[in-house]
């Protein structure tokens, strides 16, 4: 892992030349998908590897965020940037309120809570017809135009502008997230996750703490979902489909729990891989269980947990 | 304060009527104690006599049904865990509590970061002030695991500790925040006598250093060198409260340890 943020560097150096070098509609979609799950991965990262929360609740913030976004700029007329805001705004209440209502209880029941709460998301997204207009969704969201001072315009039309968007929301969501897991803040959320009483016993607030978690990444993974619509140019109930949540919790159990680089890598394989294996559309969720139970007995705690034992071992060797 | 509280200005710590009941039967009733600044007063009992759920509720880990108690002058009743540590009361575990996959230094560092470290926008910029509070924190970390022998692991991951080890850093890790009284609960048992001492010793250290202490504990013979005052609870009630000579030769104490008519001299 030592050598991952030389890795990234790299990589985003090629992310970013790609624009300028390739035409290729299918990179870009591609490209604009790893971008989106290295957010929604990061973000349950935070809140499952750091907080120690299994939030089923992600798929729910990634579809607040898209339809709040979808009417807020349909309905009201709003512009992409405030609609994105705001519904990333709205996706982090209801995951206070969901948080907030649930933890008082357990960890176990703000699991159970987090999943009612996106099954409820779905039922609502379907049949509040007069609000999200039913099973059909809200198509006819308009290519959004991008006003920087000092430059000029710049409207967004195709996977290529849709790409660079989201490359640069995903840059700067990781730095973000990167810098609170590296920080205190990071620190004290794993502490809680590994020993509540004790980091108790030490003054902290757990329920602080994972508040700021769940409402951290509610609000990145509701942004991620409002600026995903516009691409799509359309948002129905299938953007709270479990496929989401399946794939994220997938690369964070993988990729390892608590761990940012391991995180993001597995978010990037796994969101190539559906396209490699284009031939077996059907059997796509079926490997995606086979190689998550492998992963599980194989490796539990995921490829950063594999390094971790590594690392111990060396310890316990010194030791004797 | 007012309707209680601490009799004296050298009383750090006052329990006044502390209740707790378990469906329907008492596992702590009407104990009240006061602990003398600078002291380490052990509470001790019989396996189910409510010491653990004593140190539970008077720390904030469990909800009393009755009773008041004061540090320093001020009320910590019905005030959560978290808030007891920040007011300056910490506490040990009797089942041993690191976190596990940190290492030595972070484990006690977190220890001492309510205090000493800033706001969590402090924590998240990074800047000088934050820089200053680690250095601190770290510094005072590694004097500690100095004094428990443990320096040399510091960057190791708290999991390759032996037991008797985790205890010496639980202890540490209790007195980074330099609170006014740490309860210890059971910090010796299950460690090999060579640990006891170490433990011992850093005990001492910490209290000729001005800390007050509150051991829960069964080992007898470390209880009585140790300590300078000593309360017995049976049954969720305090029968004795006075030096370890006093509470050796006291007939209730014997009677509950070993039942009436034993050994006078056996405790």
């Amino acid at each position: 892992m030592r050598r991952a943020p030389a890795l990234a560097t790299l990589a985003l150096a090629i992310a970013a030349a790609l624009p300028f070098l390739i035409g290729d509609a299918y990179i870009y979609t591609l490209g604009l998908t790893i971008c989106v799950f290295a957010v929604l991965a990061s973000g349950l990262n935070l809140v499952y590897g750091f907080a120690g929360l299994l939030s089923l609740a992600q798929v729910a913030f990634f579809g607040i965020g898209g339809y709040g976004t979808a009417i807020l700029v349909v309905d009201h007329g709003w512009s992409m940037g405030p609609a994105v805001l705001v519904a990333g705004v709205l996706a982090t209440v209801a995951g206070l309120v969901v948080a907030y209502a649930s933890l008082r209880l357990s960890r176990h029941a703000f699991a159970i809570v987090s999943l009612v709460f996106s099954l409820l998301c779905v039922i609502v997204a379907r049949d509040w017809v007069s609000l999200t207009r039913g099973p059909m969704g809200m198509p006819g969201l308009p290519s959004p135009t991008i006003a920087l001072p000092g430059l000029p315009p710049w409207q967004l039309s195709g996977p290529r502008d849709f790409y660079i968007l989201l490359l640069v929301y995903a840059v700067a969501v990781l730095l973000l997230l990167y810098r609170v897991m590296r920080c205190r803040i990071g620190r004290t959320l794993l502490a809680i996750r590994q020993n509540e009483p004790l980091a108790q016993s030490m003054g902290q607030n757990p329920l602080a703490y994972r508040l700021f978690s769940i409402g951290l990444s509610a609000w990145v993974t509701g942004m991620a979902g409002g600026i995903f619509v516009f691409h799509l140019t359309i948002v129905d109930p299938s953007i709270f489909d479990f496929y989401y949540l399946e794939t994220m919790l997938i690369m964070v159990v993988v990729g390892g729990p608590g761990s940012f680089w391991g995180v993001l890598g597995a978010a990037v394989f796994f969101s190539a891989i559906p396209d490699l294996l284009r031939f077996s559309a059907d059997l796509r969720l079926v490997l995606y269980g086979l190689v998550l139970i492998a992963a599980v007995l194989a490796m539990p705690g995921g490829v950063a947990g594999l390094l971790r034992r590594r690392r111990l071992r060396r310890w316990r060797e010194a030791r004797r | 304060m007012s309707g209680g509280g601490p009799s004296n200005k050298d009383t750090l710590f006052a329990a006044q009527g502390l209740g707790k009941r378990y469906h329907g039967v008492d596992a702590v009733a009407d104990v009240g104690f006061e602990i003398e600044r600078g002291s380490i007063v052990a509470l001790i009992g019989p396996n189910g006599s409510g010491k653990s759920t004593t140190v539970d509720c008077l720390t904030g880990f469990q909800r009393a049904d009755a009773g008041r108690w004061w540090l320093g002058g001020r009320e910590l009743t019905g005030l959560s865990a978290s808030r007891h540590a920040r007011a300056g009361l910490t506490r040990t575990f009797q089942n041993v509590r690191a976190f596990d996959e940190m290492s030595l230094l972070e484990n006690l560092c977190l220890g001492a970061q309510q205090r000493d470290a800033g706001s969590w926008w402090q924590a998240f910029t990074g800047g000088p002030a934050e820089r200053r509070a680690q250095a601190k924190m770290e510094a005072r970390a590694l004097e500690l695991l100095e004094m428990v022998g443990l320096d040399h692991y510091a960057e190791a991951p708290a999991e390759i500790l032996s037991y008797g080890q985790r205890k010496l850093v639980a202890i540490a890790a209790s007195i980074m925040a330099r609170p006014d009284l740490i309860m210890l609960d059971e910090p010796v048992a299950g460690v090999n006598p060579t640990m006891i001492n170490r433990i011992e010793a850093m005990i001492r250290a910490l209290n000729a250093d001005g800390v007050t202490l509150l051991i829960v504990e069964h080992n007898m013979e470390f209880i009585m060198r140790i300590a300078d005052r000593v309360l017995v609870l049976a049954s969720g009630r305090l029968i004795a409260d006075g030096t370890p000579d006093e509470v050796r030769r006291n007939p209730e104490v014997l009677d509950a340890y070993l039942g009436r008519s034993r050994a006078p001299h056996a405790v």
